[in-house]
């Protein structure tokens, strides 16, 4: 009994490692740009076609999640030039109308290319090993240090280095860092493709563990907006703690049984919203910054 | 006489309209029948979008409710369609009494994201808890069920099509009411700016828990008539990634006007068919021409409608208006 819970809790580490690099770029975008990201997902999904296709024809994994993040980062490219420019500065409806639009032309895309059915990926490497009596395929804990290695880097840019902190500053006042003479337009668009460049990251290393399918961004992105509801919109470190929790949520609860799997995470995002709205690391009626 | 015929006239057109066309084309009364169906569940959201500024992306759980109820009724309780659709807007009604104190108090995204998630749980709710009364995915069959019902039999197509015409002309003329009444206004008003309608004395909360028990309603009522047209009932009806039709029929007719819903709903669908028919999905169809509505149509299908037509007018009176200057200018010579 114990070592299923253990392995329960193993699986949640990974879903949450999954969860946190998808989620940045929403709760990034909430931040800094003032618009809703609904069409973060479509990068992840681009990210996951890639590496299945690549895998499938190539046979090499690692060609995948490289291609897959640098499709997906050209593509957050294209998608913020050419037309979320239009949007920033609009209401907030607006901005989650038009992005859910980019999120259905994606899908649209995508099932043009690669058809209806959902597919397999083959896993890149099937070593297993056995921690205190439960069995782990490996691959499961590396994505989970990869992105808690991808949560240090972030937090380094945006304390260490001075393009980190224009961002940080362009999260609490847009206008006086372009007062400053900082191009914040620029800031914008390098800050979007970073973390478009992490979604499709997300996608590529989920799809050896749940497959692709056409309408997978549709379930992640609900997923991800009770991450970032949940850890404080605009807040990195309660994203990650958000995500810490909600794959815990998903995977020990779907251990004790089955559907809270996927119900889970709504029920505790009906709790949050109805009683805590600003989310764990949240204040209300500020932009709030990465640290504290 | 004159008031009432103000708020009755555009609907009785629209009506009489959809039943020439569905005469003239007798093949495709699918067609209008589920435009004039989709149509109610698409004021439904319009109440709340266009009228309120409220997004919500879980319109279809609304959908659920009134199609489940109906068809729960039809399945275990009763054999009456009239009352099955009564038991359906009784449903509408608890919930949006029940859920409103809790919802409408949120901000706009929370909002919008809250009805994801509820769309989401109701999905789960008929899939699996409930799956004693509603039978999982299988859905519910209840049509041998079903008694006929004198003047209309609801268990014919050709009578549901005539049954759908006269409710889609009563909530039609409930909603030409409501866009000219004090309610629309401080409705338009609660849009504009929360604060200066709390400023004038309107209780916000309120209103915003009547326009949310609106939509339920209305919504379920749609519902109960899909239930009654097809049937029979899935989860499918309620699922999540459905919510995109309902914003993507609002905007592109037109939000916050009387005729915008349902010529959005005409647009809507008649794409939807005619997309179809080339391609498997319409997604990408529908995903490019929200954008292009979005930043060039404002408006949607009926605002671009209008705007011509005020073109038009205008045109008309400076033509009139040199004419009569003309004749003014000659007389006092």
């Amino acid at each position: 009994m114990f070592d299923l819970y253990l392995s329960a809790v193993i699986f949640g580490l990974t879903i949450s490692g999954i969860l946190f690099l998808v989620s940045i770029g929403i709760s990034i975008g909430f931040g800094l740009m003032r618009i809703i990201n609904m069409e973060q997902m479509v990068y992840y999904t681009f990210g996951a076609y890639l590496t299945f296709a690549l895998v499938a024809g190539t046979g090499s994994f690692l060609l995948g999640l490289i291609c897959g993040t640098l499709v997906a980062a050209i593509a957050g490219f294209l998608v913020e030039t050419q037309l979320l420019r239009r949007v920033y500065g609009k209401e907030l409806m607006f901005t989650m109308v038009v992005t859910f639009s980019v999120f259905m032309i994606g899908i649209g895309l995508v099932q043009y290319i690669f058809g209806l059915a959902s597919k397999p990926v083959g896993m890149p490497f099937r070593v297993i090993v056995s921690i205190m009596g439960a069995q782990v395929p490996l691959y499961r804990l590396m994505v989970f240090v990869i992105s808690m290695s991808v949560y240090v880097l972030i937090w380094m840019f945006l304390n260490k280095t001075i393009f980190g902190k224009a961002i940080r500053a362009g999260i609490e006042n847009p206008d006086q860092v372009q007062g400053l003479g900082i191009n914040i337009r620029k800031i914008f668009t390098i800050t979007f493709v970073v973390a478009s460049g992490l979604a499709g990251f997300g996608g590529a290393l989920n799809a050896p563990l749940v497959g692709v399918a056409p309408y997978m961004g549709f379930d992640m992105l609900l997923f991800a907006f009770i991450t970032v509801i949940l850890g404080g919109l605009g807040s990195i470190k309660g994203t990650l703690v958000s995500a810490l929790i909600m794959g815990q949520v998903m995977s020990v609860g779907g251990t004790i049984y089955g559907p809270l799997a996927f119900v889970g995470p709504f029920m505790v995002m009906f709790v949050v919203i109805l009683f805590r709205p600003t989310g764990l690391y949240g204040v209300k009626g500020r932009a709030f910054g990465f640290e504290e | 006489m004159n008031q009432l015929s103000r708020y009755v006239r555009g609907p009785l057109i629209l009506v009489a309209l959809l039943v020439i066309m569905r005469y003239l084309f007798p093949n495709k009364m699918t067609f209008f029948w589920e435009v004039s169906t989709f149509g109610i569940y698409i004021i439904a959201n319009d109440i709340l979008y266009g009228y309120m500024g409220m997004v919500s992306f879980g319109q279809p759980f609304y959908l659920g409710v009134g199609a489940y109820a109906a068809a729960i009724y039809l399945a275990h309780i009763g054999h009456n369609i009239f009352i099955a659709i009564s038991f359906a807007i009784l449903a509408g009604l608890v919930t949006g009494l029940i859920l409103g104190p809790a919802y409408i108090r949120l901000r706009g995204d929370y909002y919008a994201l809250i009805n994801a998630a509820t769309c989401a749980m109701g999905l789960f709710m008929v899939e699996k808890v409930l799956y004693s009364i509603t039978n999982g995915d299988d859905g519910l069959w209840y049509r041998s069920s079903m008694q006929p019902t004198p003047l209309l039999n609801l268990k014919m197509p050709g009578d549901v099509f005539w049954f759908t015409m006269i409710i889609l002309g009563l909530v039609m003329i409930f909603y030409t009411w409501l866009d000219r009444s004090t309610l629309g206004a401080a409705f338009r008003g609660m849009k504009a700016s929360e604060n200066k309608m709390k400023f004038l004395g309107y209780d916000t909360f309120k209103l915003r828990w009547l326009g949310y028990t609106m939509m339920c309603v209305l919504a379920a009522l749609s519902g109960s008539l899909y239930a009654i047209n097809y049937g029979f009932v899935n989860p499918s009806i309620t699922e999540p990634a459905r919510s995109a039709e309902v914003l993507v029929a609002t905007l592109l007719g037109g939000p916050g006007s009387v005729y915008g819903p349902f010529f959005g709903t005409v647009a809507f669908i008649g794409i939807k068919d005619f997309v179809s028919a080339i391609m498997t999905r319409w997604e990408l169809a529908v995903g490019i021409l929200t954008i292009i509505v979005c930043f060039y149509f404002e408006g949607g299908v009926w605002g671009t409608i209008q705007k011509i037509g005020y073109k038009i007018k205008a045109r008309a009176t400076k033509t009139d208006r040199a004419v009569s200057g003309e004749t003014a200018g000659s007389s006092k010579s």
